[in-house]
């Protein structure tokens, strides 16, 4: 009897040690169970476990012309060691910081029509919403949008859009992997979406000849290399394959992107 | 039965009740993560640690203090996948020894470069025995999402991966080594490891 009593009394007293916790997870989770969410927004990103037992990838890459990309990797590589690291050094060494940032502000505002009719289409009306915004306001108070008077002053940050993705939320399938000389990594989706998008760029109704549009698109490829990380070096530095490390990363991000936006 | 054992009897309900969730994990994922970070953070930012000639008590530093909350074997498990199991255990500690030196090979100098951008944390998501926490990185105005998948491990939550904008770290060199392994096997694999891991010595990398 006095066993069971004191048993009583210390399961009393480690009862009374729980409560608080039990009470802290109700208040923080919400409801018990094993799967819960506190707070929804971010996307689910653990799957299946069974993905990983067997594992099946949700959707693997179907890169049948590998070889033939892989040379065209190779061939990037090169390109880029040689002529677009040497040319975006001297740039950056010739132009000051902030003067590449408001060319690249430039850029971007130039290509409001791209990103506006591709939110529009792909539902995010909000986003729309945005880009026009800054388009008004970075074109006027901005001069010509290469200031970002918007991010600044209105705290309306860039939105983007790209016909690829607008396929991509509509359901189009990606096609087989493409690894394009110049162009880099994409795929059959993607890159009829590069062309569509360049239908909607100012560029082609301004009519620019060929050889002015591939200049407008050669500057601002190689101010935008003097503005962003460069994340091809790291790939290459952090990699044992950076050919397959390119694909995976490229479809992974492309995929998260469309969930996101579907 | 009298009122004595009645309340007895409804104690002992009560305690049996509560039991399955004191053996659930401790602290929460989110909870968990925090003072990992934090703690990273705070060394990143010593400024007693800076410079090359505290490089290698600062490196030490970093790397246990990831360790407090990364499970790299379990990272390497799922980097190898069905391979894991065919081989021995011995070949598994020395995987993941290679494995962890790429790791810290690849990212400490990434980190290295750290200047204070803060850590939001979003929310976290439990599936099981698995979760997601999700955080905020600001860097110059940047948002960047930066998502912690983790794996209970002795009823503490431990990173096993990372996933940055979609692009998840284990499965990034989970398809790397799917075709070094289809065609160079096991053997194969740690020999380019080996290598990748001197050419950072050398500093030809």
């Amino acid at each position: 009897m006095k066993f069971l009593k004191m048993c009583i009394l210390c399961g009393v007293i480690s009862a009374g040690m729980l409560l608080p916790s039990v009470a802290l997870s109700e208040d923080k989770y919400g409801v018990g169970g094993d799967d819960y969410i506190v707070e929804n927004g971010a996307p689910d990103l653990l799957g299946d476990e069974s993905e990983w037992e067997n594992e099946k990838e949700p959707a693997g890459i179907y890169d049948p012309l590998e070889p033939l990309n892989r040379a065209f990797f190779e061939f990037n590589d090169k390109l880029y060691f040689w002529v677009l690291k040497p040319v975006k050094q001297g740039y950056t060494y010739v132009v000051p910081e902030d003067i590449r940032v408001s060319v690249g502000n430039f850029f971007y505002n130039l290509a409001a029509p791209v990103n506006l009719t591709n939110t529009l289409l792909q539902g995010r009306f909000e986003d729309s919403g945005v880009v026009f915004k800054r388009f008004v306001i970075n074109s006027t108070l901005g001069i010509f949008g290469f200031g970002d008077v918007a991010a600044v002053d209105f705290d309306l940050k860039p939105e983007r859009g790209d016909f690829g993705e607008t396929l991509g939320v509509y359901g189009i399938g990606e096609g087989i992997y493409l690894c394009w000389p110049l162009f880099g990594p994409s795929n059959v989706r993607d890159s009829v979406g590069i062309v569509g998008d360049m239908q909607l760029h100012p560029y082609s109704y301004l009519e620019f000849d060929s050889a002015a549009q591939s200049f407008a698109r050669g500057s601002e490829f190689i101010n935008r290399l003097s503005i962003t990380p460069d994340v091809y070096e790291d790939i290459k530095k952090i990699s044992l394959d950076p050919y397959v490390a390119t694909r995976q990363a490229y479809i992974d991000y492309r995929r998260n992107l469309i969930l996101s936006h579907e | 039965m009298n009122t004595k054992s009645s309340i007895r009897c409804a104690v002992l309900v009560v305690l049996v009740s509560f039991l399955p969730i004191q053996v659930m994990a401790a602290k929460g994922p989110m909870e968990e993560l925090r003072p990992t970070l934090s703690m990273l953070t705070s060394v990143l930012a010593d400024p007693e640690l800076k410079g090359d000639e505290r490089k290698v008590e600062r490196r030490a530093k970093i790397m246990a203090s990831i360790k407090q909350g990364f499970n790299f074997t379990e990272m390497c498990q799922r980097i190898l996948g069905s391979t894991w199991h065919d081989i021995s255990p011995q070949q598994r500690i020395q995987f993941t020894e290679l494995m962890t030196k790429l790791l810290e090979n690849v990212y400490i100098g990434k980190l290295e470069n750290y200047s204070g951008q803060t850590i939001g944390y979003v929310n976290e998501r439990i599936k099981g025995e698995r979760a997601q926490v999700s955080t905020l990185v600001e860097d110059n105005g940047l948002e960047i999402p930066v998502h912690y998948i983790m794996a209970l491990e002795n009823e503490k939550w431990m990173v096993y991966d990372i996933n940055i904008e979609g692009v998840s770290l284990v499965r990034n060199y989970m398809q790397q080594f799917k075709s070094i392994l289809r065609t160079e096997k096991f053997e194969g694999l740690v020999k380019v490891l080996e290598e990748k891991n001197r050419s950072f010595e050398t500093g030809t990398n």
